[in-house]
């Protein structure tokens, strides 16, 4: 896998969110992605997923530029993503929910083997007892676990979590990271979006920081950390977690 | 020359009037985000209720007619949004947007069945505000035309210092742009959303009522001037008041200038509101927002 | 294709819904017999009420499974219906060129595909002078009619679908009825072509018969035949996929679902569904006049819709069939009558949004799904497990 986003910029109205953003993923890696509130971080994800379309710049992936793709033809070159609020399709099942992205992406899997696959990942998620309930029945932390498991049936390189520790149960909250180190261990990326350091400096190998939608840091956590433009960002800024 | 100067006038006295019941629209969605699919149906209320009033009282002047339809569909207007509407902006009603197109379309077609339990089928005709016609440059203009638009030419005006000038315009305008902070300075959004569906059915009643005397009322009078309106918003720009005004003139004119100039003229006024839907595709294949609008469409 | 809902684990013919739609298969089929005899006009009600019970129900698959709202679709029925009633009007078959008439020799016969004039004389009978003795005239057959009509039908909903279904849902509403107004304007405004108000005769579908058993097992058929159909599309990956999108179409497009496409693809089989039913319903009727697109049509459709359920196919289908029953048992009222449909549909929109029947039915079936019978319970179950 191999991403590479060279000035990429997108506004709303008067507020520019992405402020020329140039960032290199190759291998796999796993990269947290943090800032203060409101410094572009889902503003980010959305434009690789293909939800935005940059206002300038390109988006490459695997040598291919996917900034102008709609989002369902990103997700098919292999990029999943989460949503910081859950956004699991409600009035369906769990099980029609695992479904969706794997019919929709072409394979050559049969429906059979589509199935046994959902109940693999359903029961590795701690989720499979549910699966014929509908998924507004879930609780918050379950449909958590939903979107990382609809993510996993499309064989994705590149996975984009927005915020996916943020009011989830202690108890989910290892399963998750076992699906993060899991999945990343199958040689996956990952771009993680969280506001919880301590998991995020514990997972991640690289930090990203974005500050007002400019990249002001970029490296190993414990460097980063030690960045005085970094701790300038931060302060004043309530911690949420 | 003259021609194109007498269809330019006629266009631009219709076009304010098109504008005042588009303006109604655009406060709804605004406010509310709902199109209101009834909206033409308020128009034929304001018809309707004008002519009642006028066969009830005969000795009243056919202009205060206007005040009092629009008065009473305004209530009306109220009543259904307390009833229907509150209930989705409190969060009670799942997939708010689809039962917003729902059900002001439900109301639209018992407001349209009940008109005509009520009043049958065959046309009604309010007596006329002034008899004759005025001459304006090239053209003659009946008096009842131009009084619909200088009566609708003032109430916009007015409309717009109210809306930008007093305490209660500013209070609409917050809430329009942003719900939660206008509730913290301390504005009842519910009470705003109201106000705003009464005032706007109120205008479309009122452009009813202007317009009934020239125009005769039926049951599905109001089918042209919604899908009117609705084309003139999305040109406008949802949402957008300006957008609405200067809609309302251009399709005003576009409707006169084409059907002035359509080649066989014994056709022409069947193809005036299909220019409408020229536009409307021409729209949303190449500016989407309308001029003025939000880009999020 | 494969199916995709949700299997309750009995095969499919024992399952009771399907049983339920023999029984009543059965009856229906059984029905004329009765009625031929002592209510021929009660057999005509069940005709009109199968043709709404199409309409209602494919108006229902685009909204309640795409949650896509139309308000054009009788616009479209009414393109199946004109569509065949004009070829039948203005396009004949002939063994020889007329001369006068613009048209065109049908490759490897001895045929031509003759278009009549609209203004002025009739260039067919003006060529008849020229024609060889004993040169045939046909009209063409019926069914290629209605066939054009249903196409014809989905391709102005393709042309709709493509350049609106790109937006909001509202952009869909609005521009449909616009179109349907203005359609009906047009074929007012164009009465050398369409014959107006005048009404457009139609060549009946059996004409060797008066008798109305033919037109009501047609009815049938294609209802039945669109119901299937419908059922096994919400049942392929088709219908998992637009349910998703009527969920949440960001979403949708980030699990990997084509929406346009699907919207797109639903809008113009919801269409070329209406305009088929409204071919047929044309040779049935035999005469069209533009009121069958007027808005309260469409309002009558969606009240039937909804106060049926418009999530379930079955659900809007019989309230399509009991309201046009009702319509013709409440008769004295007159007026009042849609008034209060009117009513009843604001009234199930609020405060029963599956509709009246489609409860009923679900529960009848058992389908009701685990989870809406036990929303509560998985909950506390869930605060078990987490406290565990």
């Amino acid at each position: 896998m191999e991403l590479e986003l060279r000035d990429v910029s997108k506004h709303f109205g008067g507020i520019q969110a992405l402020n020329g953003v140039s960032l290199r993923l190759s291998g796999s890696q796993l990269v947290g992605l943090i800032g203060p509130n409101g410094s572009g971080k889902t503003t980010l994800v959305n434009t690789i997923s293909g939800i935005y379309k940059p206002d300038d710049g390109e988006i490459i992936l695997n040598g291919e530029e996917i900034g102008r793709l709609k989002a369902n033809e990103v997700t098919r070159r292999g990029v999943g993503r989460t949503f910081q609020v859950t956004r699991a399709f409600r009035r369906m099942t769990v099980m029609e929910n695992m479904l969706v992205p794997a019919l929709a992406v072409p394979s050559d899997r049969g429906h059979r083997e589509i199935k046994e696959r959902a109940r693999e990942i359903l029961s590795f998620l701690t989720i499979d007892h549910l699966r014929n309930d509908y998924a507004r029945s879930l609780s918050g932390g379950q449909q958590k676990l939903l979107e990382l498991g609809q993510l996993l049936m499309t064989d994705p390189d590149l996975l984009l979590l927005d915020e996916p520790f943020a009011g989830v149960h202690p108890k989910l909250m290892e399963t998750i990271f076992e699906y993060i180190t899991t999945v990343h261990a199958q040689g996956k990326s990952f771009i993680i979006i969280s506001h919880d350091m301590s998991s995020i400096f514990t997972l991640s190998q690289r930090l990203v920081v974005l500050h007002y939608g400019d990249i002001i840091a970029d490296g190993p956590p414990d460097i980063v950390k030690e960045d005085p433009a970094v701790i300038e960002a931060y302060l004043g800024e309530d911690e949420d977690d | 020359m003259k021609y194109f100067l007498s269809l330019c006038t006629t266009g631009v006295i219709m076009g304010v009037i098109y504008a005042l019941m588009a303006l109604g629209l655009t406060l709804i969605f605004s406010i509310l985000r709902v199109i209101n699919f009834a909206h033409g149906e308020f128009y034929m209320l304001g018809g309707y209720a004008s002519y009642f009033i006028l066969s009830t009282f005969t000795g009243l002047h056919p202009l205060l007619a206007v005040p009092l339809a629009g008065l009473i569909a305004a209530l009306i207007g109220l009543a259904f949004e307390i009833a229907f509407l509150r209930p989705m902006h409190q969060g009670r009603i799942e997939r708010p947007d689809e039962y917003a197109i729902l059900i002001t379309f439900g109301l639209s077609f018992f407001l349209m069945n009940l008109a005509l339990a009520v009043f049958g089928p065959y046309p009604h005709r309010p007596p006329s505000f002034f008899q004759g016609a005025v001459r304006l440059g090239f053209v003659n203009v009946s008096a009842d035309r131009l009084t619909a638009s200088i009566l609708s030419l003032a109430l916009l005006t007015l409309l717009l210092l109210i809306i930008n000038k007093t305490w209660i315009g500013i209070a609409l305008q917050a809430v329009s742009q942003n719900k939660d902070a206008a509730a913290v300075v301390g504005i009842n959004p519910l009470r705003m959303n109201t106000l705003a569906f009464g005032l706007g059915v109120g205008l479309a009643a009122t452009a009813g009522a202007l317009l009934a005397p020239s125009f005769l009322i039926v049951p599905d009078v109001g089918a042209v001037p919604s899908i009117r309106s609705y084309v003139i918003i999305v040109l406008g720009g949802m949402g957008s008041i300006q957008g609405s005004i200067l809609g309302g003139l251009l399709i005003g004119l576009v409707e006169s200038l084409g059907a002035g100039y359509f080649p066989d003229p014994s056709r022409a006024l069947n193809y005036k509101t299909a220019f409408g839907l020229v536009i409307f595709a021409l729209v949303l294949l190449f500016r989407p927002r309308g001029f003025f609008g939000r880009k999020e469409v | 294709m494969t199916t995709y809902a949700k299997s309750t684990g009995r095969r499919f013919w024992f399952r009771p819904q399907w049983a339920a739609a023999l029984v009543a298969l059965v009856i229906a089929l059984l029905v004329p017999l009765y009625l031929q005899i002592h209510s021929p006009y009660w057999l005509h009600v069940l005709i009109v009420a199968y043709f709404y019970a199409i309409l209602a129900s494919s108006w229902s698959l685009l909204a309640g499974y795409a949650g896509q709202f139309s308000f054009g679709h009788m616009a479209f029925m009414a393109i199946g219906a004109y569509t065949t009633g004009l070829i039948g009007r203005l396009v004949r078959l002939t063994t020889a060129p007329t001369g006068m008439c613009a048209e065109i020799p049908l490759p490897g016969r001895d045929l031509w595909l003759v278009f009549i004039n609209t203004v002025g004389d009739n260039c067919l009978e003006l060529g008849k002078v020229n024609m060889p003795a004993g040169t045939l005239i046909y009209r063409p057959p019926i069914l290629s009619g209605i066939i054009l009509g249903a196409l014809i039908a989905g391709l102005a909903g393709l042309a709709i679908g493509a350049l609106v279904l790109r937006f909001k849902a509202a952009y869909l509403a609005l521009f449909t009825i616009a179109f349907s107004e203005i359609l009906r304007t047009l074929i007012r405004g164009e009465p050398q072509i369409t014959r107006g108000d005048h009404g457009l005769r139609v060549a009946p579908l059996f004409p060797q018969t008066i008798s109305r058993v033919p037109d009501y097992y047609t009815m049938l058929a294609i209802l039945v035949a669109s119901l299937l159909f419908m059922y096994w599309l919400a049942s392929s990956r088709v219908g998992l996929f637009l349910r998703a999108i009527r969920e949440d179409e960001e979403a949708a497009a980030a699990r990997g679902v084509d929406v346009v496409r699907y919207k797109v693809l639903t809008f113009v089989i919801t269409s070329m569904l209406a305009g088929l039913a409204g071919a047929f319903f044309a040779h049935y009727i035999t005469i069209l006049s533009p009121n069958i697109i007027v808005l309260p049509q469409m309002g009558l459709v969606i009240a039937m819709a909804i106060i049926g359920g418009v999530e379930s196919l079955a659900a809007a289908a019989i309230g399509g069939m009991i309201i046009q029953i009702s319509l013709e048992l409440l008769r004295e009222f007159e007026a009042w009558r849609l008034v209060i449909f009117g009513a009843l549909l604001i009234l199930t929109l609020r405060f029963a949004r599956n509709g009246l029947l489609a409860p009923l039915l679900q529960r009848l079936s058992g389908t009701v799904p685990r989870a809406e019978s036990r929303e509560e319970a998985s909950q506390a179950e869930l605060g078990e497990e987490v406290g565990a």
